[in-house]
């Protein structure tokens, strides 16, 4: 589990990990998976657009209700995953080597940006 | 304070993720919502639905005081029986929808909406003045277990169930021994039962299903399937679909209102007046074109023109697709296989209007 190794966290439960050249990752954490169950839709931004940290870039359906997923650092979108688009239950079996949603070219002050952001074991802390 | 069934303490141990429901702290699920939505549709599911309301009528005037109440005609109500009512304000809006038993001479039950229990008791109690009647609440003291699928009937009967019955009967029963009436009703589309029980035997009644349904394959079953349930089923969800500003014909359920009723009833007038001349909405089933989830409060539009609003929607697992009920505009235009548009997210998505329900209904057992 490299990625869980070495990612940052939201608040809001996005994942972020550094791929190197300035590229990241992005995705929701496990537990936001396990607290949203099945999910049943997916939709994610086209290639190259643009979003400011916090802005909404996705949204995942779950059975029950709708949740918008957040940006947790500025970023233009350099690819999407269609896997999780075209199977959305991906994101039930794991969210992170298969199940990530975008990969981002950073375009802000990544290093104040992460300022807010958790590394996964102090994310999972503030959980309980 | 957020209120707890008796089995609150099961549904934690079963490892359940809960949910603050009408004031209720309940299951959702337990493993997952489709799974259980597909225990339900091919096997048996075990619900606590003990949230949800009784509330016995009795007295010399309690037939005359309950046709006051609902349009259907509770006259013709016989012995052991059931019928699904409405009860409507003065203008036709819905406080609740009920199921209304005779337990006897004089004698009913109503089983209600959690979320409505004191709207109701408010309504019945201000409704009674001129009739000798007795309300009484026991909500608090028994509790509600649904086992609804095909082997919903087959458990029952292995538990010891031996009663003959009809949907929508009501019979006393015994079930492991222990004293129940019996309903075959439900809330699913499927066959089964709603068992009554006294709360202090709720908990040995809800381990003793699931442990002699496992050769049927039961699971116990969250409030995320039922509603799944539901709605593949078209039965209204009050507060979604039903509400004090929506009459009975609006909805959809003028088949569950008599044409000729002779008494007088909260809102007849303006009932009868609907089915004659119908109503300026309607409730259709949707099923979605694309992907996409319509979900409550999202508006439904014709050739750029606002034409509704969707009041339930979400995936069919049943059927593999999205549906939803949504409240537009009646008039001939707007029918089966009408294609219309749902706005999600500032985008407009395509969806059919579709009859309803939008799967075939199992749960009519005449014997």
């Amino acid at each position: 589990m490299s990625i869980i190794e070495n990612m940052l966290c939201s608040k809001s439960h996005e994942y972020l990990y550094d791929n190197g050249d300035n590229i990241y990752t992005i995705g929701l954490t496990d537990y936001a998976i396990e607290q949203l169950g099945d999910i049943v839709f997916v939709e994610l931004p086209e290639i190259d657009s643009e979003f400011k940290k916090g802005e909404t870039f996705a949204t995942i359906e779950s059975v029950k209700a709708a949740s918008e997923i957040y940006m947790p650092i500025s970023g233009k979108v350099v690819e999407v995953n269609e896997n999780v688009i075209n199977t959305p239950e991906t994101l039930n079996e794991d969210s992170y080597e298969n199940g990530w949603l975008i990969k981002i070219e950073a375009t802000g002050d990544v290093a104040s940006e992460e300022n807010d952001l958790l590394e996964y074991e102090d994310y999972k802390e503030e959980l309980e | 304070m957020t209120k707890e069934t008796f089995l609150h303490d099961k549904h934690v141990q079963l490892g359940a993720k809960m949910v603050d429901f009408a004031g209720w702290h309940m299951p959702v699920q337990y493993t997952s919502i489709m799974e259980e939505h597909k225990t339900v549709r091919e096997k048996v599911g075990l619900f606590d639905v003990s949230h949800m309301g009784e509330v016995f009528v009795s007295g010399k005037d309690s037939l005359e005081f309950l046709n006051k109440i609902v349009p259907q005609d509770i006259s013709k109500l016989n012995y052991e029986k059931a019928v699904y009512c409405q009860l409507p304000n003065t203008n036709g809006g819905l406080i609740d929808d009920l199921i209304i038993y005779k337990l006897g001479i004089l004698n009913y039950l109503i089983i209600c909406n959690a979320s409505r229990i004191d709207e109701d008791l408010n309504w019945m109690v201000r409704n009674s003045k001129n009739f000798e009647v007795k309300i009484d609440n026991q909500s608090h003291n028994y509790s509600l277990l649904a086992i609804q699928g095909p082997f919903a009937d087959k458990l029952m009967r292995k538990m010891g169930l031996n009663t003959q019955q009809d949907s929508f009967t009501i019979k006393p029963a015994k079930i492991a021994n222990i004293k129940v009436l019996a309903s075959r009703t439900g809330y699913t589309g499927e066959d089964g039962y709603e068992i009554l029980v006294e709360n202090k035997h709720s908990e040995y009644l809800w381990d003793k299903i699931l442990e002699d349904g496992k050769e049927f394959g039961i699971k116990p079953i969250g409030l995320g399937a039922r509603d799944t349930l539901r709605l593949e089923a078209a039965l209204h969800l009050y507060g979604n679909d039903l509400d004090e500003n929506t009459t009975p014909i609006e909805a959809g359920l003028s088949w569950s209102i008599p044409k000729d009723k002779t008494t007088d009833y909260n809102g007849k007038d303006i009932i009868l007046e609907q089915i004659k001349n119908g109503t300026s909405k309607k409730l259709v089933g949707l099923k979605m074109i694309d992907k996409s989830i319509a979900r409550h409060g999202y508006e439904v539009y014709q050739n750029g023109e606002k034409i509704g609003i969707i009041t339930s929607g979400g995936p069919s697992p049943t059927l593999g697709v999205n549906i939803a009920l949504a409240y537009v505009k009646n008039n001939k235009e707007i029918c089966n296989g009408t294609v219309v548009q749902v706005m999600i997210r500032e985008k407009l998505h395509d969806a059919e209007i579709v009859k309803k329900p939008f799967i075939e209904k199992r749960n009519k057992i005449k014997l």
